[in-house]
């Protein structure tokens, strides 16, 4: 894999084409069957696509950007006329090329034995691509997304078959628009990185220079260039640099992340949002944006069916859905989470900014917003005080390169419901069996995405560990788990995971423990008290408080009754309502637990429950004296990749999927509680 | 998709009591169906509309056998002879209710459907005929019929979800066959219908369409449009007609600012330039969802109710009209009348 970045340049000697030998390069590129693709006018913008000659280069154009605003005009009359590339960045870049707007994901299928399958569609495997005119900022982008899309645990296989094989024939750019940044952003206007030829347009021809040997290896085939003089390289660079200092270098603050964090509540937020209308150009015109989701399709016949893989945007309330509704329902909320994901957390998830300083987003926002505008209205008057140090990158690990050997965290496996528990009115238990050495090696408090025909993934937490397979305690909130729970014995499913980090249970060992559930939160809390009871000589006291709305409500009710008879557990079980027929407790969790043994400060606490309930419960242990880094939590968030790669279940810096679910209160800090984030 | 899918448990909570697999299972799958099913009987029936969602059903070429095997089709005037009059498991209703005969039949076929879907944006949002409601009837009346005393129609045209519980909702004008296909396959195989609640600007984006806003300064009603029509005007270099009404949280004001401070927006005069007429902006969201209240709280506030006056007909010469301007509501300013105006919508 070409995966790893090509790094410093070479230096071989740079060469002269004369313009009206361009078509030379593009044949060059082209030997082999390899597809070229390049700058074209299309739509009235500039829009990559292939390229059958020269003529097919917007020659003789430019592009006038400004917020909300980008316009094709005819370059005026002079020595400059014909040039090619005298624009700066064209509408969308080129990503779609390495990570196009639909993939197929998933084929769903029920063979005629009723079995189902469940398969993750074979990375695409493109035709060699040469991509002709990439910008600096394009490059930057692209190694961006190398970072997000295979730098980490997990690797989008899509991405990494496109992006194997790229030859990148990139252009220094002569000048730059109002919109442009990248000469802050650190990115451009120089091509340092991640090009095989760079070229630099002058009136008469073009500057070209190899980066890499595959670079070099074109230009031999080139036949009779001549050198470039001493003058040509010069005035190619010299634009180049004009272009620099017409941009500057503070177009935004000097450490937007550490200022954004810090400002979370700004008022600005809520000024940006009466302009924003939330209509996610920003966000999928952005080159680095990445997040997808899933869409579904069958037919009538429901027992074929697929997915595919879209962009998406954290501008859409569906983006954070859950069956309760939306985390980001206020415009606000999604305008701060793009802003301080570019800016900010990015940093924290990638090590890198997740802006490049294209501009995109400012030129096509139909309303005219410009981040540097809103990051520096916020560093003008900020609501705390501005952090002074400078934005250092975290270490992170060598991107992985190649995908041999490594365990598909996107595979499937196959399951069989042996046993079918209805639990309450709309929630079930389903004892899977599966031989999947990966499920059952997880741990308490991971989930797993669970698969059947037509019907979207959701993730489900295990709530039970078997020898030969897991269980599944399912409410019925939406229509796929409407129809999980309706399955019966002998049916089959897709099973992916175990995903995500568990609860530590062996913070406990040596120290009291104690268990909040609250509703169907006690199905993630199960295999804790398994594990706790299977060593119970491990921890000191342990106690288990349970909630639910009405005692038809409960969960395990055997279960729980027989632990509640265990003199080594402590069980208070409280419901919300309940008939004359209940002779338990009424009222909210937090009220079962006016103590706990001794100070507080040799306890570790699991809870589960909604986020109203666990927030309520740790204020309640905090003040018993429980310290934050011992109290566990589990929180639930729109989830479809489970391994961090499709953006939706983002709460600040955090992939909940990935570094989650299970957090300590110190961890998620004010997070917890921050409306819309 | 709660804004759709008005019945709490969605679409498939619906589905499970009407679709031919009993419980909604995909075949194959153990969930302990009933054998035989009985087919669900399905009604198609039209109010105030011009019958284009009708034919979008028959549009679905490709799949009107499928639908035929799974769905008795026992009321559809536009494709059958055949008539019934309840009772329906489905019943997808077409067209506004504007007349006092069909607020008694709407709740007449209300009574006799088990789930009640609204196709297109008459039934949905009033339609295009909805811009009455805050016009003047009598006038278009005495404009359009030369006895106006035998026609008995309401002084508005109000979407179906005005008068009786509404299941399920398709936008556009016309609905989509792909979307009219989702949801009958979601209601045979009891899952959610993908009926997405996001910006046009998405789907423009995903195809390639550079946007018509910020390219060609074309006004566009895509950003605070709901998604499902495959972005087809931007497609065709042409802004977004609103066609399928308001998508959720639609930011109507702050993008109408825009339109008209010139700021950003579909500037017509180019870099620079002072902005739109804020008639022509206000008109811009009275369109077939227009009465829709994200779209009509611009028109209210800019401008750009119906046509004024009226256009003299042959049936209807001028004299016959009413003594002075037409009353529109409550436009700031109503412009002097052009004619240069064009009726189908802004200028460009």
């Amino acid at each position: 894999m070409v995966i790893a970045s090509p790094g410093e340049l070479a230096t071989t000697a740079p060469r002269f084409l004369p313009r009206d030998r361009f078509d030379e390069l593009i044949a060059a590129l082209g030997e082999g069957g390899r597809r070229v693709v390049g700058p074209t006018i299309a739509d009235g913008a500039i829009v990559f696509a292939d390229l059958g000659s020269a003529a097919d280069l917007p020659g003789g154009w430019t592009l006038q950007t400004s917020p909300g605003r980008a316009r094709l005009e005819r370059l005026p009359e002079g020595p400059g006329e014909a040039r090619t590339f005298q624009y700066t960045v064209s509408g969308e870049g080129i990503k779609r090329f390495t990570f196009p707007s639909r993939v197929d994901a998933l084929s769903m299928e029920t063979a005629d034995d009723g079995t189902v399958r469940v398969r993750v569609e074979a990375p695409a495997d493109p035709a060699p691509l040469a991509i002709v005119g990439a910008r600096a900022c394009d490059l930057a982008a692209l190694a961006v997304h190398d970072r997000v899309l295979v730098g980490g645990p997990a690797v989008d296989p899509d991405y990494a078959a496109r992006r194997r094989d790229l030859l990148i024939v990139a252009v220094e750019c002569a000048l730059a628009s109002s919109t442009c940044f990248c000469a802050s952003m650190g990115t451009g206007p120089e091509v340092t990185t991640g090009a095989d030829l760079v070229l630099n347009e002058l009136d008469d021809g073009f500057v070209i220079r190899a980066a890499t040997p595959a670079g070099e290896r074109v230009l031999t085939t080139v036949d009779d260039l001549r050198p470039a003089t001493g003058d040509q390289a010069e005035a190619g660079a010299a634009q180049t640099a004009a272009a620099r200092a017409a941009m500057g270098t503070a177009a935004i603050p000097a450490n937007p992340r550490d200022l954004l964090l810090a400002n979370l509540d700004h008022p600005r937020w809520d000024v940006v949002a009466e302009r924003c209308i939330a209509c996610a150009n920003c966000t999928l015109a952005c080159p680095t944006c990445f997040c997808t989701g899933l869409e579904v399709h069958s037919g009538f016949d429901a027992a074929a069916s697929s997915a595919t893989r879209a962009w998406d945007s954290c501008f859409t309330e569906g983006f954070a859905q859950i069956a309760g509704g939306s985390f980001r329902p206020r415009h606000r909320d999604r305008y701060r989470q793009w802003l301080t994901h570019k800016f900010a957390t990015w940093w924290d998830q990638f090590g890198t900014s997740g802006c490049i300083g294209c501009g995109r987003c400012i030129a096509w926002c139909p309303v005219g917003i410009d981040v540097r505008e809103e990051l520096n209205e916020i560093a003008a008057a900020p609501a705390a005080a501005p952090p002074t140090t400078a934005l250092v990158a975290p270490a992170l690990p060598q991107i992985v390169a190649g995908l041999d050997g490594a365990p598909d965290p996107l595979a499937f496996s196959p399951a069989t419901v042996v046993a079918v528990t209805p639990e309450t009115a709309d929630t079930t238990t389903l004892r899977l069996e599966t031989a999947d050495p990966r499920i059952l090696a997880g741990t308490p408090g991971q989930f797993v995405m669970v698969g059947v025909p037509a019907f979207a993934i959701p993730p489900i937490s295990i709530s039970r560990f078997q020898p030969d397979g897991i269980e599944l305690t399912i409410r019925a909130a939406g229509a796929a788990t409407s129809f999980l729970t309706r399955l019966r014995k002998g049916a089959t499913l897709g099973l992916r995971g175990p995903l995500g980090r568990g609860w530590p249970v062996e913070d406990a060992r040596g120290r009291d423990v104690v268990i909040v559930g609250g509703g169907i939160g006690l199905a993630p809390l199960r295999p804790v008290i398994d594990a706790v009871l299977r060593e119970r000589d491990r921890y000191e006291d342990v106690r288990i408080y349970l909630g639910a709305r009405t005692p038809r409500d409960r969960l395990f009710v055997e279960e729980i009754d027989a632990l509640a008879a265990r003199d080594d557990v402590l069980v208070r079980v409280t419901v919300d309502r309940a008939g004359p027929e209940w002779l338990g407790r009424v009222g909210i969790v937090t009220q079962l637990f006016k103590t706990v043994r001794g100070t507080g400060a040799d306890a570790t606490a699991f809870i589960c429950g909604p986020e109203r309930m666990m927030s309520a419960t740790a204020d309640v242990l905090g003040d018993l004296g429980v310290p934050r880094e011992h109290m566990w939590l589990t929180l639930e968030r729109h989830m479809e990749c489970g391994v961090g790669l499709c953006g939706h279940c983002q709460l600040g810096t955090r992939f909940v999927c990935r570094d989650g679910p299970v957090f300590s209160l110190a961890e998620l800090g004010d997070d917890l509680r921050r409306e819309g984030l | 998709m709660d804004v759709v899918m008005r019945a709490g448990a969605g679409a498939a909570g619906g589905a499970a009591g009407i679709g031919p697999a009993g419980g909604g299972g995909a075949p194959g799958h153990a969930t302990g169906r009933a054998t035989a099913p009985r087919r669900p009987r399905v009604g198609v029936v039209k109010f105030a509309s011009c019958d284009g969602c009708q034919l979008t059903i028959l549009d679905v070429e490709d799949h009107l056998l499928e639908i035929a095997e799974r769905f008795e089709i026992v009321e559809f005037a536009e494709a059958t002879s055949r008539r019934s009059s309840g009772p329906f498991d489905v019943l997808l209703v077409e067209g506004s209710i504007a007349t006092p005969e069909q607020v008694v039949e709407i709740a007449r076929l209300r009574a006799e459907a088990k789930l009640l879907v609204t196709i297109g944006a008459c039934a949905t949002a009033g339609g295009i005929q909805a811009l009455r409601t805050a016009a003047e009837h009598e006038a278009f009346r005495a404009a359009v019929y030369p006895v106006p005393a035998y026609v008995d129609s309401l002084a508005t045209a109000r979407p179906v979800s005005e008068f009786v519980h509404v299941d399920a909702e398709l936008r556009g004008c016309p609905i989509s066959p792909e979307q009219l296909l989702e949801l009958l396959i979601s209601l045979a195989t009891g899952r959610r219908p993908q009926l997405p609640d996001q910006a046009v600007c998405l789907e423009c984006k995903r195809r390639g369409i550079p946007c018509v806003v910020v390219a060609r300064g074309l006004p566009c009603l895509g950003p605070v449009t709901r998604t499902g029509c495959g972005a087809i005007c931007p497609a065709f270099g042409r802004g977004c007609y609103g066609c399928f009404g308001p998508r959720e949280g639609a930011n109507t004001s702050g993008y109408a600012d825009a339109l008209v401070s010139g700021a950003a927006a579909g500037d017509p005069n180019g870099i620079g330039g002072p902005g739109r007429d804020p008639v022509d902006v206000g008109r811009l969201f009275a369109g077939f969802n227009g009465a829709t209240a994200p779209m009509r709280s611009v028109t209210d506030a800019l401008g750009g109710r119906p046509i004024q006056p009226l256009r003299p007909t042959l049936a209807s010469p001028p004299e016959t009209l009413p003594e002075g301007p037409p009353r529109w509501g409550a436009p700031p300013e109503p412009p002097a009348p052009s004619t240069t105006e064009d009726p189908d919508g802004p200028r460009r």
